[in-house]
């Protein structure tokens, strides 16, 4: 994921995604920026592990609470950012909230309160607990995850798993020459459907059709992205692509202290907020929202 | 990657053994070379020798198929290292010899420019992309920026150097494909078709990189270029291969081309327009010697010459227009998101008309033939087929109307046999098996595809495949043919092969339209042509007319087509003025053609 504001969006001539383009430069206060990515993909893992194991909902809620505040500080304030807070994430968590409390096996919630009866299907409001609080906490992944995700460009993040992680640069690198490949499918997949619309291919309504469609995409696609893929290889090659073990580094991704006091503080605060919602709300809530399995089966 | 890996410093002065020091040496030495691909039967080239000394610049000729490209790519390495072949011979390169050193090591002595500018571009900055290479070569980091600040500057784009590849234009993309072999510090510049992906304006800009880098003298280049019109004026040797692959000609660009131009000519070799055009005049009774190879030297020649009694030649009259056009385009304004792609077009096109549209890179023409085709649905009541309502008609009744071909045939196959893909278009219209079978086994075999009915269409030549293309859009019956960039990319002879195609087709009543900018065959092929600008009509005409106004045609970012540009306003041979295509020309000697007859 990078930072693509709407300007540096028209760049690129047939796409909606421009991997390369530099992260806003903005004010000192926006801080994220410049950690390096590892920092800023790192520290909020121990969180989004323990946060899977969860089941209350105060847990998810404080850390919806940090990840915000850490992104209305850190990143630049881009109306993109303000619809991803505001309206995508939130709006996201109650379709899944509401999807997975219908979803849940109703033998194993609280069934003292009952939300509505359709004939014998009975919602209860211990299932809308359960579901809600998934619905927070995959938002609550999310957002730690936009931490790194709004914040670091594709070829920082490959810079610092080759420079930090010592992952091989023909990798790293390769892969950074396939974001490139992205917008040029997009588009090239758009003329393959205009010409099968063309030729009457594969008309019709219904799943089935769709799928009869997109598999005949397929083919030319493949054909395309194999043909161009050995090309850019062949390109790279000349250009004595992969001749050492290492290559020059212009832009350097440095693992600084501050990286560390960020990885530090975050940890900081992930156990703080565990500790307290634990000590909290941790023994209180009812046994059968503990064990409730929104995915179990019936 | 396998072979020896040295430092390039170290490898740039590894000398063979027996190697005489005291002899100038060639930047490259071609011995006996025979290149035979994985699972091909015979190689091509078969065997080629020549050498490339310091600063020269020769260029690769060869009919399509005689294994240029093949030949490049061997000069580097990348065959047999990255692409899998067997190579027969020697290529020693800068001292060092190709079979057992690394492409790393030999892209400090070759660099390369494909054909395709998109698929040399990996990274996210025109600095970055030019750093690449010398980047690979653990150079530090000062004499990366130096060497990327030096290449950058000689191709113009040193300015631009933070900005995303992308924005650049196709042109613009391979002057820094350019620059990125610059970089590598190799003395010697090896360019595949470097035009072949770009319009006109595109390749004017790329060879006035080109010309720079000759003007400087300090790298030699080896050019393969169908272009010659845009290549010939600085090219010091050629050398030329049969269709076997094997060596028929190496010297100075005047011998090969002035002294054997016949001889190359029957072997299906291109030769440049106005050399075509002086092969063609001399049987006329012109002398012409020696043979031009410019446009302006055409010129000059045929100044230099008295005056050769002719009647003057001329062109069949275009077709007078019938009462009613076949397609008539009214206000039409297409927008895709929030920009206006074509701006209140009005336009028509007869019956059997042979329609080029041109127009420079991003000037709206595929918009504009995708619209008439109704591929994107244009506003209703904006254009008509035939008194049909593109805007409101459906797929089914649209494909009996106009066949459309875009520009890679491949997007458009949607089964798997050949037979398959023609019957595709006759058995949705519910035609019984009978008469789709003898309607297709008739295509098939018009089309020359008969002994391919079973073959999967993704593994028919590429030749084949555009024709199965063109068969395709035709099956349902439809009187009109569109056709996007359908040149594109392509050598001169497989170009020239669709187009006469098309030709054929016009002649039996198909109206014909289709998006180029080769201008030349614009000229050769197209009666009335289709000048675009900025998503607008620039003008409308015959081709004639339209190439008689150069300066519109400069405004439109064109160029006008090279026998047009020798024979425009000739004052010493009225009989040739305005003439832009090469069989218009005369041919025969006066005596016998009957008069007022066309050439």
């Amino acid at each position: 994921m990078t930072v693509t504001g709407p300007v540096l969006t028209a760049r690129a001539p047939y796409a909606q995604v421009d991997p390369y383009a530099d992260a806003v430069t903005a004010a000192s206060a926006r801080f994220l920026y410049r950690l390096n990515p590892l920092a800023k993909l790192l520290a909020p893992v121990p969180a989004i592990v323990l946060l899977i194991f969860t089941r209350d909902a105060a847990t998810p809620l404080a850390f919806l609470a940090l990840s915000y505040a850490v992104l209305l500080v850190g990143v630049s304030f881009t109306r993109r950012l303000v619809a991803v807070l505001l309206l995508g994430l939130p709006l996201g968590a109650l379709i899944i909230g509401i999807g997975f409390s219908l979803w849940t096996d109703p033998s194993h919630v609280d069934q003292s309160i009952v939300v509505w009866q359709i004939g014998s299907w009975t919602v209860y409001a211990g299932a809308f607990a359960v579901g809600l609080a998934t619905g927070l906490r995959l938002a609550a992944i999310v957002a730690l995850t936009l931490i790194a995700g709004l914040s670091t460009t594709g070829p920082d993040l490959v810079r610092a798993t080759v420079q930090q992680l010592r992952v091989p640069y023909r990798i790293g690198y390769t892969a950074l020459a396939a974001f490139r490949f992205v917008p040029r499918f997009a588009h090239e997949l758009e003329v393959i459907r205009r010409a099968h619309r063309v030729r009457g291919a594969h008309g019709g309504r219904g799943p089935f059709a769709v799928i009869a469609r997109w598999s005949g995409y397929i083919v030319p696609l493949m054909a395309g992205a194999i043909r161009h893929a050995e090309r850019v290889a062949l390109a790279m090659d000349a250009r004595a692509f992969g001749a050492y073990a290492d290559r020059t580094e212009r832009h350097l991704v440095p693992f600084r202290t501050r990286d560390v006091v960020f990885i530090v503080l975050f940890l900081a605060a992930s156990a703080a907020i565990f500790f307290i919602c634990n000590a909290l709300w941790g023994s209180t809530p009812n046994p059968r929202v503990a064990d409730a399995r929104p995915w179990g089966p019936a | 990657m396998t072979g020896l890996e040295r430092p390039p410093s170290a490898a740039a002065q590894v000398t063979l053994p027996g190697d005489d020091v005291a002899r100038p040496r060639a930047l490259l030495r071609v011995r006996d070379v025979a290149i035979t691909h994985e699972g091909a039967d015979a190689a091509t080239p078969a065997a080629v020798s020549f050498e490339v000394a310091p600063g020269e610049v020769v260029l690769l000729l060869g009919p399509s198929g005689s294994g240029k490209s093949t030949l490049t790519l061997a000069l580097n390495g990348l065959i047999p290292h990255a692409v899998p072949a067997e190579v027969h011979g020697t290529i020693d390169v800068g001292g060092v010899a190709a079979s057992v050193t690394s492409v790393a090591v030999l892209s400090t002595h070759v660099g390369m420019v494909f054909q395709d500018p998109d698929a040399q571009l990996v990274t996210g900055t025109l600095l970055d992309e030019v750093a690449f290479g010398p980047e690979n070569l653990r150079m530090p980091v000062a004499e990366v920026l130096g060497r990327s600040e030096d290449a950058l500057r000689r191709v113009g784009l040193w300015e631009r150097r933070g900005e995303n590849p992308d924005r650049l234009s196709g042109g613009g993309r391979q002057r820094l494909a350019i620059a990125c072999a610059l970089a590598m510090g190799s003395p010697l510049l090896v360019l595949d078709e470097p035009t072949a992906n770009l319009d006109p304006q595109g390749t004017e800009e790329v060879y006035a990189a080109l010309a720079e880098l000759v003007a400087a003298g300090d790298r030699a280049i080896l050019l393969v270029e169908h272009n010659l019109d845009a290549a010939i004026g600085f090219v010091d040797r050629a050398v030329v291969l049969d269709k076997d692959g094997r060596l028929v000609a190496d010297g100075t660009v005047d011998a090969v081309l002035q002294g054997r131009a016949e001889e190359l000519h029957a072997m299906g070799v291109w030769l440049p327009t106005s050399t075509l055009a002086a092969l063609r005049l001399r049987q006329a009774g012109y002398s012409l010697d020696p043979l031009p190879l410019t446009p302006d030297q055409l010129r000059a020649a045929l100044e230099a010459e008295p005056p050769v009694p002719l009647p003057l030649a001329q062109s069949s009259p275009p077709p007078e227009s019938s009462a009613e056009p076949l397609i008539s385009v009214r206000g039409l304004t297409l927008t895709r998101g929030r920009s206006t792609v074509l701006h209140d077009i009005d336009l028509e096109v007869q019956r059997g008309d042979f329609v080029a549209v041109v127009g420079a890179n991003g000037a709206g023409k595929t918009s504009l033939v995708q619209a008439i085709a109704g591929v994107v649905p244009p506003p209703r009541g904006t254009v008509h087929l035939d008194g049909l309502d593109v805007g409101r008609a459906d797929a089914r009744t649209l494909t009996s109307r106009i066949g459309f071909v875009f520009q890679n045939p491949e997007h458009q196959f949607v089964a798997h046999t050949v037979f398959d893909e023609v019957a595709h278009g006759l058995r949705l219209r519910g035609l019984p098996d009978t008469e789709v079978r003898e309607r297709t086994e008739a295509l098939l075999e018009r089309f020359g595809l008969t002994a391919k009915a079973g073959t999967h269409p993704f593994l028919l030549s590429g030749g084949q495949k555009r024709r199965l293309s063109v068969g395709t859009a035709l099956v349902a019956g439809a009187p009109v043919l569109a056709l996007d960039e359908p040149t594109f990319g392509q050598d001169r002879a497989r170009a020239d092969e669709l187009l006469g195609l098309l030709r054929e087709l016009n002649r039996d009543g198909t109206t014909i339209l289709v998006v180029t900018h080769d201008m030349q065959l614009v000229a050769e092929y197209a009666d009335r042509m289709v000048v675009m600008a900025e998503g607008r009509v620039l003008t409308h005409g015959t081709t004639t007319d339209v190439f008689a106004d150069a300066d519109l045609v400069e405004r439109a970012g064109l160029r006008l087509p090279p026998l047009a540009r020798a024979l425009r306003g000739i004052t010493g041979h009225p009989e040739l003025t305005g003439i832009a295509r090469l069989r218009d020309l005369p041919s025969a000697p006066p005596a016998s053609r009957p008069p007022g007859s066309a050439a």
